[in-house]
């Protein structure tokens, strides 16, 4: 064979070297073995735990936000719904072809097809093409048999009333957190409870079913919550709102429509406004603001009803007390004097005050309650009644987000106090919010209780179960239901006195109309009031045998000339008055 | 009536005809019915990520089962010296099929792999694999007999130019490292168990090194895979994504395994699963003991061949058997010695349980050839250097050799 073959057998030979062969293979055999002692019994745990970083896939499963209906009249309407909408994003690895899936999707969502294109080739695994693509494209793009795009469900808030009470309801930010108004207040209530799934999934993250380590729960809906509103009222309101706000050359302004026997807000506008389905095209984010419980102002002589109803509370004063009026009063170093308009010194009574809007006689009221004189008892008195009564200085608690709490300055502690307290008697150098007035002023004229002001009228829980919320009773003893009375009589005094000023119709009788005119100063930045710029506020009330709409009317800053409360809020206060008693059944008196 | 003339055969050829090596086929038949287990349990992973119905991947593998049965059938009834006849034609047939890869085939990363067949895809080098065991069990047991087995110009030239073309249409073109791999594994066995000189079996190991050498560095994605195969937790997302799920696969299984439904990394996180890496989801569902059962399983299919080609009746079939014992080892541990991490990733099948039509059919055939071959026990295997001394003899008079098995092979066809 071989010329070594006689020396080489061993070597040459087949069986040796099948043998030889052999046993190398068995070698390798038992280091495949060895190592996969080493993969599966001493590293199992490493390999465990990677396989399970891998596989278990945990997430919330979003809940479905509760909608929000109001009344419209005697039906139920829908305020704020959900609809489903997507957004469409690429997986650049899986595109073969970017031009052509861009121009499908072009062809399908609109928009342009270089930039979805663009989107396309980035080195991610995760572009965003578009948001808030709508379900009938959604289903087209899912018909493309293209690789690599993707949809993912997004839950949108539509509003099918468009931008009416925009503020009230605030809307929901793109993280699902709502923010403003009745989203912001309720986000917990409406968010509802998500679900949890901590699961093993196939790669694609889709639980597999039937694995002891899975943990599915399922979310709970948000609540369903009705609104005390009327919308066919809020919707006069926001109207009456804006042309009211154009008479008077304001920029902006706010209404509140409360039922005084309940705190129950049934309108409550703001002008500016916007929509709340395009809320980032927002440029100011003033505008989101509710300014009826998030901007508190100094009110201005809105404020006089209720110092005179805390005086005649206190039984200070009564109804019939007469005293001389200086027309002035130094207190301190500073003087209070009364307007233009106000007749000069002479003999007043406290419907006076109120019909004149005396300055000096909410002063006197106030020297009432400190036994002659504004001294420490009296500012204690008043703050007193201010805070506890009228539950100034602190939030009303409706539901809406970034309430404030205005202010209302400490009795005993600070410099010029008499003199800030006299102001404050006459709505100045305190601050409150519309919302505040309006609460307080039901409580003063409805028996004297005071009732949280509220925006929800039920709830409605994802098990349906239903709860209707209750007027709470805050204080029950604001004034005394004699003095309630009273102080509807001498607020429709005002009215029968200035009707004509507001815009009124002579009062006949059949129905109660009571007000009061407000018109603030400003303060500046750093001290001191503007000369030229006023709020114009009025606080008043329509009912029959009692008062069953309180309405407050902010004008802020209007350009026409004249006493602000009276030229640009009283016209408002007017025309809802009217509103009120021609479409919404205010019962005549008996 | 047949038993006398089988005894005259077996007596003229120096061979005793018995039963052929049943355990051999049962091992078949168990790693297949394994394979088929594993199909059908991640059937349901399978079928979502490619989205065909659950049937789909059983049904198919059922389908390339009874292919190979029928496969199985034929060779095992071809006598064993047909084969020679078949060479040619057969290269022909391989050497065809790659040219109609290359021009029909699908281009995968830049290769030409798979050609369909009615419904059906066909991988070429499954094919080559067999042609060239065929025929270099023949070429080598002619030189052998001719004594020319260190010859350089009639044996080292034409297995060198046999290598250079599986380099060009295996390696090259369809790009395919790990059957190169497996082929060239079947060539030096078969050509060191032939008693190629050592230092011959060196020198051509030393130009497949720089040949391997050339083409992981000339494409891309070798690059990758060969340094992700050096360091595999280097990129566990992108290039290493593979290996890396092999590995947690494997080691995940533990002791015991996940069970046979419970397996995870089937449902799209690993690969591959039915074909290249099946053996690591074996693993994740097994554990240990079930690997350690499979490995012996294939041990003892490898120990049967070593087996039969001790005893085989001549050197033609012994090298048939070395070849196919080559061709089942070399690519039974290239596939798992990937999915362990010890070997870079090639994308060859797992022997009889991996998915896939091709693979099985061709394997199937060959041990329908190794079983033909089992049915014959040399008398002296004990001195298997004085019947090659015999055969060289027989030599002087080849037309007596072959017209020996004539009769034989009339018989069992």
């Amino acid at each position: 064979m071989t010329p070594n073959n006689s020396g080489d057998t061993s070597k040459s030979n087949p069986i040796l070297r099948i043998q030889i062969w052999y046993a190398l293979l068995i070698f390798v055999v038992i280091i495949f073995g060895t190592r996969l002692f080493y993969l599966q019994i001493i590293q199992h745990e490493y390999y465990s735990k990677a396989a399970r970083a891998g596989q278990l896939k945990q997430y919330e499963i979003p809940s479905e936000r509760g909608v929000i209906e109001a009344y419209d009249g005697s039906s139920i309407v829908p305020l704020v719904l959900n609809e489903k909408r997507y957004t469409l994003f690429a997986d650049p690895k899986y595109i073969k072809d970017p031009r052509k899936v861009a121009d499908e999707v072009a062809r399908i969502i609109g928009g342009d097809a270089n930039t979805y294109e663009a989107k396309m080739k980035l080195d991610t695994r995760y572009s965003i093409l578009a948001k808030k693509i709508e379900k009938k494209q959604k289903e087209a793009l899912d018909k493309l048999d293209s690789k690599g795009i993707g949809t993912r469900e997004e839950p949108t808030r539509i509003y099918p009333q468009g931008d009416l009470a925009a503020q009230l309801l605030g809307f929901v930010d793109n993280e699902g957190v709502g923010k403003y108004g009745l989203e912001q207040a309720l986000n917990k209530q409406l968010q509802g409870q998500p679900g949890q799934l901590r699961a093993i999934t196939d790669a694609q993250g889709v639980p597999l079913v039937a694995n002891k380590d899975n943990i599915v729960q399922s979310p709970k809906s948000g609540d369903r919550i009705r609104l005390t509103i009327d919308l066919a009222m809020q919707r006069q309101v926001e109207d009456i709102l804006k042309s009211g706000l154009d008479a008077a050359k304001s920029k902006s302004g706010s209404v509140i429509v409360m039922d005084p026997k309940t705190g129950a807000v049934k309108a409550m506008a703001n002008y500016p406004t916007y929509n709340p389905s395009e809320f980032y095209k927002v440029e100011d984010g003033n505008t989101f603001n509710n300014a009826s419980v998030s901007s508190p102002l100094e009110v201005g002589s809105i404020m006089k009803p209720l110092t005179a109803a805390a005086a005649l509370d206190q039984g200070v004063v009564g109804t019939n007390t007469t005293y001389f009026d200086p027309s002035r009063y130094k207190i301190g170093d500073a003087t209070v004097t009364n307007i233009e308009e106000d007749g000069g010194a002479g003999t007043r009574s406290v419907a006076d005050i109120l019909e004149l809007s005396l300055n000096t006689g909410a002063t006197w009221l106030l020297m009432q309650m400190g036994g002659g004189e504004v001294n420490q008892k009296a500012r204690v008195a008043w703050h007193e009644y201010m805070v506890n009564h009228f539950q100034f200085g602190k939030q009303t608690g409706i539901e809406q987000g970034y309430e404030s709490e205005g202010t209302i300055p400490d009795p005993i502690k600070g410099f010029g106090l008499n003199i800030q307290y006299a102001n404050t008697a006459f709505g100045q150098g305190m601050t409150a919010t519309p919302i505040q007035m309006a609460s307080a002023l039901s409580a003063v004229i409805n028996g004297g209780t005071y009732y949280r002001p509220h925006l929800v009228d039920r709830a409605t829980s994802s098990d349906s179960k239903e709860s209707i919320k209750k007027p709470e009773v805050v204080s029950r003893s604001v004034v005394s239901s004699k003095v309630s009375g009273e102080m509807i009589t001498l607020m429709e005094g005002v009215v029968k006195k200035n009707y004509a000023l507001y815009g009124l119709d002579k009062p006949d009788g059949s129905y109660s109309i009571g007000g009061k005119t407000g018109t603030a100063e400003i303060t500046k930045q750093g001290g001191g009031y503007y000369e030229d710029k006023f709020n114009g506020t009025f606080m008043g009330f329509v009912g029959g045998d009692s008062p069953e709409y309180v309405i407050i009317v902010r004008v802020n800053e209007p350009g026409i000339k004249g006493y602000a409360g009276a030229k640009a809020a009283a016209p408002i206060f007017s025309s809802i008055t009217r509103m009120l008693i021609s479409s919404f059944n205010v019962t005549p008196r008996n | 009536m047949q038993t006398s003339r089988r005894r005259v055969a077996a007596v003229e050829n120096n061979n005793r005809k018995h039963k052929p090596d049943y355990v051999l086929l049962l091992l078949c038949i168990l790693l297949l019915s394994i394979g088929l287990i594993v199909v059908y349990a991640i059937s349901p992973g399978l079928s979502k990520q490619r989205n065909v119905s659950e049937n789909y991947f059983v049904g198919k593998q059922l389908t390339a089962i009874a292919l190979g049965i029928i496969a199985f059938t034929i060779t095992s009834q071809i006598p064993t010296q047909l084969w020679r006849k078949m060479e040619k034609p057969l290269l022909y047939i391989a050497g065809a099929a790659s040219v109609a890869v290359r021009l029909f085939g699908e281009r995968v990363n830049g290769a030409y792999r798979w050609i369909q067949v009615g419904g059906l895809s066909f991988q070429a080098a499954e094919l080559i694999k067999f042609a060239l065991l065929i025929w270099l069990a023949g070429f080598l047991s002619n030189r052998i007999r001719e004594g020319q087995i260190a010859n350089f110009e009639k044996t080292l030239k034409p297995l060198l130019i046999a290598l250079a073309i599986i380099g060009v249409v295996v390696a090259k073109v369809q790009s395919d490292l790990g059957s190169t791999g497996v082929m060239v594994a079947i060539m030096a066995s078969m050509v060191y168990v032939a008693g190629l000189p050592l230092k011959r079996i060196a020198m051509i190991g030393g130009i497949i090194a720089i040949g391997t050498t050339l083409l992981i560095s000339s494409t891309s994605y070798r690059r990758d895979r060969f340094a992700t195969f050096m360091n595999p937790s280097r990129d566990c997302q992108t290039t290493g994504y593979q290996a890396c799920q092999a590995l947690i696969a494997v080691g995940s299984g533990g002791v015991v395994g996940l069970g046979l439904g419970k397996g995870v990394q089937a449902y799209g996180y690993l690969p591959e699963a039915a074909n290249d890496s099946i053996f690591a989801i074996f693993a994740e569902k097994f554990g240990f003991i079930g690997v350690t059962i499979l490995l012996g399983l294939f041990l003892a299919f490898f120990t049967r061949l070593k087996n039969i080609i001790e005893r085989a009746p001549d050197s033609y079939s012994r090298f048939l058997v070395v070849g196919v014992l080559a061709w089942m080892s070399t690519q039974t541990l290239i596939n798992i010695g990937a999915m362990i991490g010890l070997l870079p990733l090639k994308g060859i099948t797992l022997p009889f349980i991996s998915y896939g039509g091709t693979s099985l059919v061709f394997i199937t055939a060959a041990i329908g050839v190794v079983f033909q071959i089992s049915r014959y026990t040399s008398y002296s295997i004990s001195n298997i250097q004085d019947a090659e001394e015999k055969h060289r003899e027989n030599i002087t008079d080849g037309r007596r050799f072959r017209g020996a098995y004539r009769p034989g092979s009339r018989s069992s066809s």
